[in-house]
């Protein structure tokens, strides 16, 4: 399992992008569009980010962190379990899944530090409550695999490991759980998209190594295209855009009791 | 919540064995709850059957997890438990069945197959009741079952870290009779890329059991503490004695244990920098070297220990097991290709029939169960109903229902086509309905309260009792700290 993941969960859980991309029925009679749930997710992805550089673990909590978040909202719908609540808690789970351990009260610490805003601020007991609802909603899946340990092999294999190199495909990869990616393609493969933006970005010729790899270069491209059109869509977004979208859930505070 | 109060449950309380309680949540009710069989530090453990028809009956250990007192929600343990047994399947391993939660209480259950015995007791049986030595082919067959789970956690990256005789248990007739498997996987982690040190997380390994290099405190460790373990529960085995009985200093986090290391120094001869060139690294090899190195003991008289002849192949093997130098200790891999495992008795799937037909089968004790104690672990004042009387026939009448046992299948070779029980079809899991398994009630000390409980129970009481209850073999010690 923890080796392979061809006989994991994450593998066995995998979806297509059709099923990442349904917005909940609750959530839809709100108004929430599929820009609107794509944006939300992003934001609570940043949002896990911060509240992880304030209590200090590692990028590959956070990863797990967001993955448990996307994968949760495949299932559940934003209007029941708040995103504000969701997030905090998923980093809450990561953290002792990675063992990291980070205490419930440090991060509500944080979450007040973060937001001055009444309606986003939880207590101690909410995190704890929404931790067994998490789990369960996750059936209890909680390995994840990510593409950082395959990228510094691929770099290493490519002969690619200088640092500009590394730094940017690595900066990719971390900007990919700002999308959906981790649950719908193998990690290796990400890890792969990634050092192609980036060789191509650095006007690096791989195209003998990736061909040696038995891997599907179609996949690698389709991968690699939906990461630069995150990237020429993500330009337009204000604070306004997700302010909106956020909006619409009107965020009843219906999962703290 | 979070702060353990205990109040306000979902579960009624204080009715007994609540077996016919109309309140119970939803999920618990596909259960009769058969009683207390454990007992610990992170919550309890039940014996209950299902009531669904395709599995009427069966058997299942039922651990439940407390919320912690520090308020911060689901333990460490049983994340790590249920995050690892939910990507493994393994004949050998334990069967987490399903997870429940209550909402209600925030408690947290794994279900999982039940197994009857455990080697704890197994050795246990043999040394104060049947008073002669397990026989070689049941010790090679559970040596063996014991090493292929094993190499399979070990080949998916996983160590065990708290490998010990209670902790692997041996299920009782049903489907699998005799078959072994791994336990208690609270302490257990991947350890391919670990955030941390390994050593970050607290002591790990009973320290009877734990490797040279935990008790010198080296930082990063290996698969190889478990294969130490294993040497230790294979000369248990054969002697029916822990062979390293160290005392434990219990006053700090520090893991070092001089009186631990004094033991094995003792029995294996004092480790030397040139079997074991890391051995100079190690943080307590300097930090006390007037008391580690200040005693010498040249000679290795493991052999004399286990009474087995320097050239016998189960020598051979545990020596290898018990190699100072992690390196070069034998994997679980190496181990099963054994010379030992080659020879005559071969190892079989059923690890508790005679070797020979004719041969006396040793009827080893049932778990204890009391009755009196609900899914909150509230006990009425009943007396409580001996284990033997168990008030469900079927596969738990255990010990009094051996005769069917048959004369051993010999166990091929690693990979055997495993047995394919019944499918597990009322359980959530569906993609596990693989391979039976257990829980381990054993890997927790029991505490109940004596006081309570009818005299003739006391002696099945007595079972893992606190330090000290049991005069002259102190029971197995714990160190579990998250």
């Amino acid at each position: 399992m923890a080796a392979n993941f061809w006989t994991s969960s994450h593998y066995k859980q995998l979806l297509d992008q059709e099923e990442v991309d349904v917005v909940q029925p609750l959530d839809r009679d709100k108004g929430i569009n599929l820009e609107d749930f794509k944006l939300i997710k992003m934001h609570m992805s940043n949002y896990i980010s911060k509240l992880a550089q304030h209590v200090k673990v590692r990028q590959r909590v956070v990863a797990t962190a967001v993955t448990y978040m996307r994968r949760f909202y495949t299932r559940k719908s934003m209007t029941e379990y708040d995103p504000h609540l969701v997030a905090p808690t998923c980093l809450y789970l990561a953290s002792k899944a990675e063992e990291s351990t980070v205490q419930a009260r440090l991060l509500v610490f944080y979450i007040k530090k973060i937001y001055s805003d009444e309606k986003y601020r939880y207590e101690v007991k909410d995190i704890l409550e929404m931790e067994m609802k998490i789990l369960e909603a996750l059936n209890y899946y909680l390995v994840v695999f990510h593409p950082y340990r395959s990228l510094v092999q691929f770099l290493h294999d490519a002969g690619m490991n200088d640092i500009s190199m590394t730094q940017l495909s690595w900066g990719l990869v971390n900007d990919t759980y700002k999308m959906d990616l981790i649950l719908v393609h193998p990690p290796h493969l990400i890890a792969l998209a990634c050092i192609y933006i980036a060789s191509v970005y650095r006007e690096k010729d791989n195209t003998a190594w990736f061909e040696e790899l038995r891997v599907d270069m179609n996949v690698v491209k389709t991968i690699s295209m939906e990461i630069l059109d995150f990237y020429e869509g993500h330009r337009m977004v204000s604070d306004e855009r997700i302010n909106s979208a956020s909006s619409k859930l009107g965020l009843k505070p219906e999962t703290s009791r | 919540m979070g702060d353990g109060n205990t109040t306000n449950r979902g579960v009624t309380t204080g009715t007994g064995t609540s077996n016919n309680n109309s309140e119970k949540p939803e999920w618990l009710q596909q259960y009769n709850l058969i009683g207390k069989i454990g007992e610990g530090t992170y919550g309890l453990v039940f014996l209950a059957r299902t009531k669904s028809p395709a599995n009427r009956g069966k058997a299942i250990a039922i651990k439940k997890f407390k919320q912690s007192k520090d308020g911060d929600g689901v333990s460490p343990t049983a994340i790590r438990e249920i995050m690892l047994l939910r990507e493994i399947t393994h004949e050998n391993v334990v069967k987490l069945v399903n997870v429940h939660i209550n909402h209600a209480d925030m408690s947290l259950y794994l279900a999982f197959d039940y197994a009857e015995y455990d080697l704890y007791e197994i050795i246990r049986h043999h040394r104060d009741k049947v008073n002669h030595t397990i026989n070689p082919y049941t010790v090679k067959s559970l040596l063996w079952q014991l090493l292929n789970g094993l190499n399979y956690l070990h080949s998916n990256w996983i160590i065990h870290r708290d490998l010990k005789p209670s902790n692997i248990l041996v299920m009782g007739d049903g489907e699998e009779p005799g078959v072994v498997k791994i336990a208690d996987f609270g302490l257990a982690r991947i350890y391919q890329a670990p955030l941390k040190f390994l050593s970050e997380n607290g002591v790990v390994v009973t320290i009877w059991y734990r490797a040279p290099e935990l008790l010198l405190g080296a930082k990063h460790y290996t698969s190889a503490v478990d294969m130490w373990a294993v040497g230790c529960i294979f000369a248990e085995l054969l002697t029916l004695k822990p062979l390293f009985q160290g005392a434990e200093a219990k006053s700090s986090q520090n893991p070092f244990q001089l009186d631990q290391l004094d033991k094995i120094f003792k029995i294996l001869g004092h480790p030397t920098t040139e079997k074991w060139p890391t051995l100079a690294t190690l943080p307590h090899w300097h930090s006390d070297l007037q008391h580690i190195q200040g005693r010498k003991y040249e000679t290795n008289g493991l052999h004399s220990v286990v009474h087995l002849p320097l050239k016998n192949p189960a020598y051979d093997l545990l020596s290898k097991m018990l190699e100072y130098d992690p390196k070069k200790r034998i994997t679980a891999a190496q181990a099963l290709e054994h010379e030992y495992f080659r020879i005559e008795p071969q190892p079989g799937r059923n690890a508790l029939v005679p070797s020979q037909p004719g041969e006396k089968v040793v009827n080893y004790p049932t778990r204890p169960v009391d009755a009196n104690t609900d899914f909150e672990g509230t006990t009425s004042l009943q007396p409580p109903q001996p284990a033997s009387g168990n008030p469900v026939p079927g596969n738990m009448a255990g010990a009094h229902a051996m005769s069917n046992r048959n004369v051993p299948r010999p166990m091929a070779a690693v990979g055997m086509q495993r047995m394919q029980p019944q499918g597990m079809m009322g359980y959530n899991f569906p993609s596990q309905a693989g391979a039976a398994g257990g829980i381990n009630p054993g890997g927790m000390p029991m505490q109940r309260g004596m006081t309570a409980q009818a005299h003739q129970q006391q002696q099945q009481q007595l079972r893992r009792k606190d330090p000290g209850m049991m005069q002259g073999y102190p029971p197995q010690q714990k160190s579990r700290r998250l």
